[in-house]
């Protein structure tokens, strides 16, 4: 079972730089937490979802798909609940927490689909070689990218594993609530206990290639900046500042709204 | 003497919070250039001195050390295990924990890149050491698409870019089938012959060991003996008592007697004609009646597979066409390549997975019909590793575990676990922790607590792997006792001989197709076909077939021996 997210394929987006990708991710977040009108969002979400479809990574976006659709519902309903407006609709609902809500909802949605815009289109080393070019010391980034790394290795124990428990007689599917998590001891135990053999080995594996011998290190994946990275960087940085420059015209705001 | 790589002297370690010593008084010398085989019986102390080459013992695993480790003149005391990772290279058993990256020829990269080796440098190393081991057309995978075989030459190939002048492997090839192991044999032959490099590696079979210069046996963390591999070999009875198994033809021979033991199949068959033996074709001719009896079956079939088809979500076809019959009381075994399908084959079996095409029957019922809750009562399954299913603190409560869900009162279960642990030979253990046993002692537990819901039929995936050779036989006798007493037994295997000592039938699966069936003798008499599907019968049977006959063991060669 693979749940790498990393899409082998070769686009615009996979061609760019890492750092421009990280960048790009982090202009979204920015862009995005400005408003609370959802009308204000819909660019930026033209924006990311073009994006998403340069790097042919819809793929992963429909993986999650029920997550996705949870996370929709719940954000839609739940947010109305921290504010409040004049308008009133129905039980806790106005239309300027509806609206709010929804712009909120917007915002998880796409920082997950600007998030995965970055992962389906960079190698693990590349993320981790960008973070470090852009400040991060080597070890936090190994760090981070061993535990990416250690997804797929878990998923698959979780696999194997509750077949060997559903051919026991374990049945996962029935019982209430409180039954069906007492059923999970059995298959939580063994991931926890074979993931920490696991990783005792790859704690020796490691310092036996000489991790952390020397101070300095060489990179042997290059990473360099190109035109296209710096054509990128400065329509989005050119974006974000417009963005800017709107919400401190006060743009982009709902009236009426109270936020708890 | 030539000069040293590694000199010990007087070696003890005791692993923190324990009592006994792992290493107990281990002097040896290794010179440079030499390929060295450590053997013994599990927690003989083999990985344990494996780990003491490179520092990972005391720096990585921490305990009480005395004596020396020196390598290449440097007493691994007094530096870290990455300042000597330069020096000192070593490749792990298991092949998914040692590899880091999302792409081959990064993963060769990494150990360079820690000791900042100029990039064009690190680029050459990566395009000689991949194609050292043949993998130069993988560079842009990822490592984790690879399979078992390509993994683990990738972390050999990863190893050598630090240009290491001593390589440790500690068991490489022990979940391997035998074409990987094969292709891990040839390289280690590859780098024995350059002399700028010393092999050590910790091995469990001995047809391997052939091609080492000397053997180390250990035992209980002492150095029993060490010599060239011709002394120690012919030590039938030594290797037996270490849990080290012997050859067959040696064995052969000194069990008739004969002075001069070969033990190459080679050998064995010049000995053979040297000494004037016979083969009695009559006896030959009461074995094989004998098996055709058992072989005959009138009642139905316990296990129908028509037409069997399975695809996996990713649309990779596992199985195409299976068609196959397995009756009530026979032992069977699945044999095939990594990957070839015949885990895949055995889930079907009860209904772990169900056919995407096509109809598996147990019992003449559809195991789409019934499901493996069902299925799972008539049609135990025993995973591979104890460690993916053992979860409670007791051995009792891990054993009755099965029987409770299945609501079997708790009088029953009582009697039930007593029965599974006492068919297991683990009585007594109720009250253990299933944690603090050995890998073997765990293996009992897991076919126990399966044994428990008392299935007709066991399925054992891999039930060898991983244990020593006395092990190895312990379980496999006590699975034939269970067979005796009425279980029907299907296992997977990658173990040769224990296919050709224990199996009555057996399946040879490739790209998901049964290659060949038949009794196991029938099928062992096809070398060029196992071949084929990249297995290779044990060095005694392909000895006696050289000789015309198909002999699965040396005790059924003997009862058919006449002298003149």
């Amino acid at each position: 079972m693979n749940i790498d997210f990393y899409l082998d394929i070769d686009t615009v987006i996979h061609r760019l730089d890492g750092r421009t990708k990280i960048l790009l991710f982090l202009f979204s977040f920015l862009a995005l937490v400005l408003f609370e009108d959802p009308l204000y969002i819909l660019p930026i979400a033209l924006l990311i979802l073009l994006q998403n479809a340069l790097a042919r990574a819809w793929v992963n976006i429909w993986r999650i798909r029920i997550l996705l659709l949870i996370l929709t519902v719940s954000s839609v309903i739940m947010w109305n609940l921290f504010a409040s407006g004049e308008t009133h609709l129905f039980w806790f609902v106005d239309l300027e927490s509806l609206q709010y809500s929804l712009a909120r909802t917007m915002l998880i949605l796409l920082m997950i689909i600007s998030g995965m815009n970055l992962l389906s289109t960079t190698r693990n080393e590349e993320l981790v070689l960008a973070m470090i070019k852009l400040g991060l010391p080597y070890r936090v980034g190994f760090a981070i990218s061993t535990s990416l790394r250690m997804v797929p290795t878990i998923s698959s124990s979780i696999y194997i594993i509750s077949q060997a428990q559903r051919s026991r007689g374990l049945d996962l599917e029935s019982g209430s609530i409180l039954e069906r998590i007492k059923k999970y001891i059995p298959l939580l135990i063994p991931v926890f206990i074979s993931t920490i053999r696991g990783t005792n080995v790859f704690g020796m594996a490691l310092e036996s290639k000489g991790f952390g011998a020397r101070e300095d290190r060489t990179f042997y994946l290059k990473m360099e900046m190109a035109k296209r990275d710096f054509v990128t960087l400065a329509f989005s940085g050119a974006v974000v500042i417009f963005c800017l420059y709107i919400n401190f015209l006060d743009y982009g705001n709902i009236a009426g709204l109270t936020k708890f | 003497m030539s000069e040293l790589a590694v000199s010990i002297k007087d070696l003890k370690f005791r692993y923190r919070g324990e009592k006994k010593l792992a290493l107990d008084g281990i002097s040896l010398d290794i010179s440079k250039g030499e390929f060295l085989v450590i053997m013994g019986a599990s927690e003989a102390g083999k990985s344990t001195l494996a780990a003491c080459f490179n520092g990972l013992i005391p720096h990585y695993t921490r305990g009480a050390i005395k004596g020396d480790v020196i390598v290449q003149g440097t007493n691994t005391a007094d530096s870290s295990v990455p300042e000597l990772a330069e020096n000192v290279g070593i490749v792990f058993q298991d092949f998914e924990a040692q590899l880091f990256s999302t792409n081959v020829e990064l993963e060769v990269a990494f150990g360079p890149e820690n000791f900042a080796v100029p990039r064009e440098e690190i680029g050459r190393r990566i395009e000689e050491n991949l194609k050292y081991v043949g993998l130069e057309e993988y560079r842009n995978r990822a490592p984790f698409t690879l399979s078992g075989g390509q993994k683990q030459k990738l972390a050999i190939a990863s190893v050598l870019a630090m240009k290491p002048t001593i390589l440790v492997m500690d068991e490489p090839t022990t979940d391997l089938d035998p074409i990987s192991k094969q292709g891990i044999f040839d390289i280690t032959n590859q780098l024995r012959k350059r002399d700028d490099i010393t092999l050590i590696a910790v091995e469990h079979e001995t047809e391997e060991a052939l091609n080492a210069d000397r053997i180390a046996l250990i035992k209980d963390g002492k150095l029993v003996q060490v010599g060239r591999i011709e002394e120690i070999l012919k030590e039938v009875e030594l290797l037996e008592e270490l849990g080290v198994m012997p050859l067959g033809i040696p064995k052969f021979f000194k069990s008739m007697g004969y002075p001069d033991l070969p033990l190459t199949p080679d050998e064995g068959i010049k000995t053979f004609h040297k000494t004037g033996w016979n083969i009695s074709e009559e006896k030959y001719t009461q074995l094989l009646d004998k098996e055709k009896l058992v072989a005959q079956h009138d009642d139905q079939p316990i296990f129908q597979c028509r037409g069997l088809e399975h695809t996996y979500p990713n649309g990779v076809k596992a199985l195409t066409g299976i068609d196959l019959d397995i009756y009530k009381g026979e032992i069977v075994a699945i044999v095939g390549q990594n990957g070839s399908g015949k885990t895949t084959l055995a889930k079907h079996l009860n209904a772990l997975l169900l056919p995407t095409k096509g109809d598996v029957l147990v019992d003449g019922l559809h195991t789409k019909e019934q499901g493996v809750f069902k299925i799972g009562q008539k049609v135990g399954f025993v995973f591979q590793n104890p460690d993916h299913q053992i979860f409670s603190e007791l051995v009792y409560d891990e054993i009755a575990f099965g029987p409770r869900l299945r609501g079997v009162p708790e009088e029953e279960v009582d009697k039930r676990v007593k029965e599974a642990l006492e068919a297991v030979g683990l009585t007594g253990f109720e009250k253990e922790d299933p944690f603090s046993l050995t890998k073997s002692g765990r293996q009992r537990v897991a076919v126990a607590s399966v044994l428990a819901v008392q299935p007709d039929v066991l399925i054992l995936d891999e039930p060898t792997t991983g244990l020593d050779y006395k092990e190895q036989r312990s379980m496999m006798d006590m699975v034939r006792r269970l067979n005796d007493q009425g279980s029907t037994i299907i296992f997977v295997t990658h173990h040769m001989w224990v296919v050709a000592e224990y199996a009555q039938k057996v399946f040879v699966i490739k790209d998901g197709q049964i290659l060949l069936n038949g009794t196991t003798r029938e099928v062992f008499a096809q070398e060029e076909i196992l071949k084929a599907s990249y297995l290779r019968p044990p060095h005694f049977v392909h000895f006696s077939n050289q000789l015309g006959k198909t002999f699965l063991s040396p005790d059924e060669m003997i009862s058919c021996i006449e002298r003149k």
